[in-house]
């Protein structure tokens, strides 16, 4: 497992599913990403993070992971919360989703997202999120390493 | 002389009465100049209006020719052999030829042939002493045909016998017939009109009717004011009478025309209406013939059908919703299923027993299985779904060159030959064909024999439609499941020889359904299949 300075860095999990959470998890130890993670189990609580980061309560985050079909606010309307907001509008964003139509990978490059990640059902595939969110991370915030 | 008689048989009475007038007058004179002859007297005397005169023998000729040479009627006399001894110009002109070549020539010479019998029928009888007339046929010059009655008289004066023959032509009579005819058939017509018919004259009168008039207005609408008996409005404004020979006189048309017509109990019936101008030859407007069609019915039951047709899609799209969502959301945990045991064996390899392992990849294997089949039922669900854009012609040649290419490597391997002949331009959506090539020539490589696969492709065009054929030498299909083969998930090989859901051939079919063609397959078990499909040849905007 690689160890780096990448760790301080906090990132913004939107979704429901416990079980996809654990797997994100696993991919990120995988990398050797020990960030801190914050979870929002639907879209409303994720729209209402990023009300409180730009009222300033608090840090914004420094990588957003949506899944697209999350309950009451769907992963679009987070996305466009977030390009709206002043204080984190340039943030990366990973969208994640089951299916992989060309509509939705579509709609969702057009609302401002970074990454587009299909759920894959091999647990090597899944693994491969991690080293994705490292890039990213990388490219915005440099190794420092 | 033109005159219009009421009917064929009062015109053929006047004939008569007249024929019997001349003939009597005739016998007259024949008598007068018998008398003279006989010498049974030397003079006539007869009073007329300018006092008493005389006729002699000398003198009772004269009126005679003269009554004869001025006779409506063509009037010729043959001796015993039919030899016109004397045609007044009457029958020269009748018969349209120069009144010289008349006399000295056989009578049967301007007689139709089909009519000699008839003819001869009636000189036996007037040889007999009988008057005796009929319908016959003179023939004129230019091989005319003039349709006549002939009188045939005996002439008996001073013992000799000479026949006179009298023919009144008929031509007018049969055109007044047939303009009869006519007239009665197209009042037939016009009363007996499905549809709703009035004449109406300038001041808007109905001066003629269908009987379905009179049942659309629900009264008697003769000679009464169209205004009256049709209360018609269209775009919400009146449809009268003032309207419509207004349209007409400025030649504009009205031609299926919507209107509503408000009956009196506030009922009111959907029409068509179309009006075209009756003129007269100095191109006065006489009035308009107006066809009223009810549609109230039609508009009922289309209102009807496009009801049915909103709920029939919209019941649709909930199923295709339907079958969208069931396999999207059962996707998921069947995924993490996967990825779940995939991680329990990478974890706890070492801590669980040697069959485990295998267990595991069933498990996997089970759940990717699974999810193959519900992405497939997924790709079924939007097969036909029409892509953005308007549908376009599709050029085949171009789309079958292109999959043959994503075969590459397959067709390498297998030693496959394609053959494609010049194939049509197609109305149907690039991304269709696509499809229906790629499952077509997929499963031709696929289901191969131990010979190299061969595959052709080729077009045909038949009654308006294109048939396309991709023909392989396979391994052939049992006939008894050539309809099954187009089911969902309906797979004809089990036990992992030949891969693939069984979801190809079911797509295929939703495409060329939806461009309302058909697909079928012809084959034998070990000799190859052929899988048909037909498109429209024109443009048919998918549904």
């Amino acid at each position: 497992m690689k160890r780096d300075n990448l760790e301080q860095l906090s990132l913004l999990v939107v979704e429901d599913s416990p079980a996809d959470v654990f797997l994100v998890r696993e991919a990120l130890k995988e990398e050797g990403l020990s960030c801190h993670l914050k979870i929002a189990d639907d879209g409303e609580k994720a729209i209402n993070i990023l009300d409180d980061v730009d009222a300033g309560g608090q840090d914004a985050p420094n990588l957003l992971l949506v899944d697209l079909n999350v309950p009451r606010q769907n992963g679009e309307h987070v996305l466009e919360r977030l390009r709206r907001s002043p204080r984190c509008g340039k943030t990366p964003v990973v969208m994640m989703s089951t299916s992989d139509t060309a509509a939705e990978r579509k709609r969702a490059f057009e609302l401002g997202a970074t990454e587009y990640f299909c759920k894959p059902s091999t647990l090597a595939e899944f693994m491969q999120l991690g080293k994705l969110v490292r890039v990213l991370l990388e490219q915005r915030y440099g190794t420092a390493a | 002389m033109t005159h219009a008689y009421d009917s064929g048989n009062e015109l053929i009475a006047a004939e008569q009465y007249k024929i019997g007038d001349l003939l009597s007058r005739l016998w007259d004179a024949e008598e007068t100049i018998r008398a003279i002859y006989s010498g049974e007297a030397d003079a006539v005397v007869v009073n007329s209006p300018s006092g008493p005169r005389v006729y002699t023998l000398e003198g009772a000729d004269h009126p005679y020719r003269v009554m004869v040479e001025q006779m409506h009627e063509g009037t010729v006399t043959l001796d015993p052999n039919r030899l016109i001894l004397y045609s007044n110009p009457q029958f020269a002109a009748l018969i349209g030829v120069a009144s010289e070549s008349v006399a000295g020539s056989d009578f049967e010479n301007f007689l139709a042939p089909a009519d000699a019998n008839l003819f001869a029928g009636l000189i036996e009888a007037a040889m007999a002493g009988n008057h005796s007339s009929g319908e016959l046929h003179l023939r004129g010059a230019n091989a005319a045909t003039i349709p006549v009655r002939l009188s045939v008289t005996l002439l008996d004066v001073a013992g000799m016998q000479n026949l006179c023959v009298i023919a009144s032509d008929l031509r007018e009579q049969r055109r007044n017939e047939t303009i009869l005819k006519e007239e009665r058939l197209s009042r037939l017509i016009l009363e007996q009109a499905a549809e709703a018919i009035v004449v109406i004259d300038q001041q808007g009168v109905i001066v003629r009717r269908s009987e379905s008039a009179n049942l659309l207005a629900r009264k008697p609408v003769l000679m009464e004011p169209f205004d009256g008996a049709f209360h018609l409005t269209a775009s919400g404004i009146r449809l009268d009478t003032d309207r419509i020979l207004t349209a007409m006189r400025v030649g504009e048309e009205i031609t299926g025309v919507e209107a509503q017509m408000a009956h009196s109990g506030g009922a009111t019936s959907a029409l068509l209406v179309s009006a075209s101008p009756l003129s007269s030859q100095g191109n006065e407007l006489l009035g308009c013939v107006i066809t009223l069609t009810d549609i109230t019915e039609r508009k009922r039951a289309e209102e009807a059908l496009a009801s049915q047709a909103e709920e029939l899609a919209r019941s649709n799209s909930d199923l295709q919703q339907f079958a969208y969502s069931a396999s999207h959301d059962l996707r998921e945990p069947l995924r993490q299923l996967a990825v779940f045991t995939e991680l329990l064996q990478s974890r706890y390899q070492d801590k669980l027993a040697a069959e485990a392992g295998l267990l595991i990849e069933h498990a996997v294997s089970s759940a990717h299985r699974m999810e193959g089949l519900l992405k497939d039922l997924l790709a079924y669900t939007q097969a036909a779904d029409a892509p953005q854009g308007p549908a376009a012609y599709t050029d085949a040649n171009e789309v079958c060159r292109k999959t043959v290419a994503t075969f590459e490597a397959k067709i390498a391997q297998s030693g496959a030959r394609i053959d494609c002949d010049p194939l049509p331009v197609l109305a149907i959506h690039e991304v269709h064909l696509t499809q229906l090539f790629q499952n077509l020539i997929g499963n031709a490589l696929k289901y191969c024999g131990p010979e190299p696969p061969r595959v052709h492709i080729s077009a045909e065009r038949s009654d308006g439609l294109w048939k396309l054929t991709v023909a392989d030498n396979g391994i052939g299909i049992d006939p008894a499941y050539k309809n099954q083969v187009f089911g969902i998930f309906q797979r004809l090989h089990g036990g992992g020889k030949y891969s693939g859901s069984g979801i190809g051939l079911a797509i295929c079919q939703k495409i060329v359904q939806r461009y309302g063609g058909r697909i079928w397959v012809e084959s034998e078990l070990g000799r190859g299949s052929r899988f048909m499909f037909t498109l429209p040849e024109k443009k048919n905007e998918a549904r």
